[in-house]
């Protein structure tokens, strides 16, 4: 197993916004020297003004920065940063990356090179997950060359069933079945598709899994064999595939299937060897079945929730088990204390379609108070570019109960202001009033569904457009008055000037 | 001072005086006494008959605001009865005319779907712009031809710049 390595002094932080801030913040507890990129739209942002040492990676395109490679490994082992942490996104999946700073002598916090591998490619990573006793979606990759095939293999694993494309992706070549009449049309259809979307017309087939929900288990190995799992996170309010809300514990899972999870999880991440933090990503049926669907190798945004139930600090755990200390006996016991909701606030218009909304934030003030978190990685007057992702923050309420966690939430969100741009913020009051939010039923497709739907009453409430109308108008009244003693003044103004002037030109004997 | 105050649907006869340290506004035929404080540059607190009102308030250049208060934001434009009449005669004149679209954001722009000249339809994507790794196709309001085109793909645009114009 591997060697004890000597405690970091230094740490060099490869990413940038709020997850640059959380982990400055536990450098700072553990009293390490903190240095931090940038690239050229981020030279004055906030994890630049917290960080002790700061250093230019490139222009705004993250091609020209935040994913250079080699550059940040170089750089490291030029400031002497005993290691690097990637956060997420960029380059912290990147099995290559982390290779090169093992290479460089420079210490990766994330899994070993070999883990990343493994669970980067979906099929692979299923195939060793079937091998290690962890349940995948019942169904196989091998593509099904006959209409027979299919038939035999959909009664085997039941239905309904997925038809997918081999070569897939974007949903494109895929058919659902519900039963043994409807499946020659579909095979027949998904074939064509597939030949014309991928020039590729190989099919497999796949259980459809039912209303599914998201939920993950936070996993912590250390370098020396031991995994334990810290419990579940459900995630199944997603915009587009995006997660947009996550609480902990799930609403759903009781003690006897989070220990089967967690148990899953655990055994997922020995099949590859893992160490330090990760998460393995599950579908969860209706009826308690529970099948693997990725493993990520890295920290998660949503890793807050779980501190906030379990007490453990991830981000400290990550360090230290990369310093090579083993995992506190302890943890294996732990059972989430009361409950967690965190939302994504992102520079999105919510009135427009999500659109973009980049701009100066002219004014920001976070909620505080009892049960409050918030992880932000911007600051008021400060700029929201068009070169990153768009969450600019993330706001975390903690309660006894989901009921207090959700009262806590809304309490958080009517104290927020972020003026200047638009912000997901109301989306999260529409959903705090939602009934399913509220009673906890959820699935993956719940939030598109009700926002095509029109469900989710994102209208502004009905006394804010005379609020508008009032606000304006004495605006501009005390503007009118404003005008006209500026006019007056700037009249002055002129005429000191010229005479100024006058006096200027008098004085350097050009008259 | 009696104001039109135009909004995203339709507009207001607004009147408005201070008396001392309130204000009466009358809205329509609804009056209302209010009391307002600046709490910081651009943040009033608006007392209603007792009931507190915290807004955001934006200039948007000579008499357009843009106001943010809890669960929403509004963009109205401020008129003198006169200046609003003016200008009610005049977009009348260019009904049907010329229309230049802007950049509704700072973004580049990935993709022109159309040559100039060309006929479109109402809702058929003109350009491509991209902001914050997503694309936002900007789209031909009404049926027309696209007269002039300012853009070309792979150009970085301000919010305003002009895109494209539609006839």
């Amino acid at each position: 197993m591997a060697e004890r390595h000597k405690p970091f002094d230094k740490v060099l932080i490869a990413n940038r916004g709020e997850i640059a801030v959380r982990i400055l913040r536990a450098l700072r507890e553990l009293g390490k020297r903190s240095a931090v990129i940038y690239s050229d739209p981020d030279r004055a942002a906030l994890p630049v003004l917290l960080a002790d040492e700061a250093y230019r990676i490139g222009g705004a395109p993250s091609t020209e920065s935040y994913l250079r490679a080699e550059a940040i490994v170089e750089l490291a082992r030029e400031i002497g940063a005993d290691a690097i942490h990637p956060g997420y996104g960029f380059l912290a999946e990147n099995a290559d990356f982390a290779q090169r700073c093992a290479d460089g002598g420079v210490k990766f916090i994330g899994p070993p090179p070999s883990a990343m591998a493994a669970m980067g490619s979906k099929i692979e990573s299923r195939r060793l997950m079937r091998n290690a006793g962890v349940p995948v979606v019942p169904g196989g990759d091998d593509p099904l060359p006959s209409q027979e095939e299919a038939a035999a293999f959909a009664e085997e694993i039941g239905y309904p069933v997925m038809i997918k494309a081999s070569a897939g992706g974007g949903g494109k070549g895929m058919r659902r079945v519900e039963s043994p009449a409807e499946l020659s049309a579909a095979y027949r259809a998904a074939r064509s598709e597939a030949a014309a979307s991928f020039g590729d017309d190989a099919v497999y087939l796949e259980k459809f899994v039912e209303r599914p929900r998201h939920v993950e288990i936070q996993i912590l190995a250390d370098e020396h064999g031991n995994v334990v799992s810290l419990g579940e996170r459900e995630c199944s309010l997603q915009r587009r595939h995006q997660k947009v809300v996550e609480e902990a514990p799930s609403p759903v899972v009781g003690p006897d299937l989070r220990q089967r999870m967690g148990e899953a999880a655990v055994k997922a991440a020995q099949a590859v060897g893992y160490s330090n933090a990760g998460t393995v990503e599950f579908l969860l049926d209706a009826d308690g079945n529970f099948y693997f669907l990725e493993m990520n190798t890295r920290l998660q945004v949503e890793h807050p929730i779980t501190e906030l139930v379990t007490g453990v600090d991830i981000v400290r755990s990550q360090i230290g088990i990369a310093e090579g200390e083993p995992l506190d006996e302890r943890l294996a016991a732990i059972e989430p204390r009361g409950h967690a909701i965190e939302v994504r606030l992102y520079a999105e218009d919510p009135w427009r379609g999500f659109a973009p909304s980049p701009g100066k934030i002219v004014r920001l003030r976070l909620p505080e108070g009892p049960g409050v978190r918030n992880d932000c990685g911007v600051y008021e007057g400060g700029e929201v570019t068009i070169h990153y992702d768009p969450m600019i923050a993330k706001l975390i309420a903690y309660g006894a109960d989901r009921e207090e966690a959700m009262d806590r939430l809304g309490r958080a969100l009517a104290e927020l202001r972020v003026d200047g741009i638009r912000t997901t913020a109301p989306l999260f009051q529409a959903l705090l009033a939602d009934e399913d939010f509220r009673a906890g039923r959820l699935d993956n497709d719940m939030l598109d569904r009700k926002l095509a739907a029109g469900e989710l009453s994102l209208t502004p409430p009905p006394h804010l457009r005379k609020l508008a109308i009032m606000t304006a108008a004495l605006e501009h009244l005390e503007r009118g008055g404003r005008k006209a003693a500026e006019a007056k003044l700037q009249g002055q103004r002129d005429h000191w000037r010229e005479a100024g002037r006058r006096d200027s030109l008098r004085g350097s004997g050009w008259n | 001072m009696e104001l039109i105050v135009k909004h995203s649907d339709g507009e207001m006869k607004v009147k408005i005086e201070r008396r001392g340290g309130e204000f009466n506004v009358q809205i329509g035929d609804q009056s209302y006494v209010i009391l307002s404080a600046e709490a910081m540059s651009g943040v009033r607190s608006l007392l209603v008959a007792g009931e507190q009102f915290e807004v955001a308030v934006r200039s948007l250049g000579e008499d357009r605001y843009e106001v943010t208060s809890s669960g929403g934001v509004e963009t109205v434009q401020v008129q003198d009865p006169l200046t609003a009449l003016a200008e009610a005669a005049h977009a009348g004149e260019e009904d049907g005319q010329r229309r230049r679209v802007d950049a509704n954001m700072p973004g580049k722009v990935t993709a022109v779907m159309v040559e100039e000249g060309a006929e479109v339809t109402a809702g058929q994507g003109i350009v491509v712009l991209e902001a914050m790794k997503m694309e936002n196709e900007i789209q031909a309001e009404r049926d027309g031809v696209i007269s002039k085109i300012h853009v070309e793909a792979g150009q970085a645009v301000e919010g305003g710049d002009p895109l494209f114009e539609l006839e």
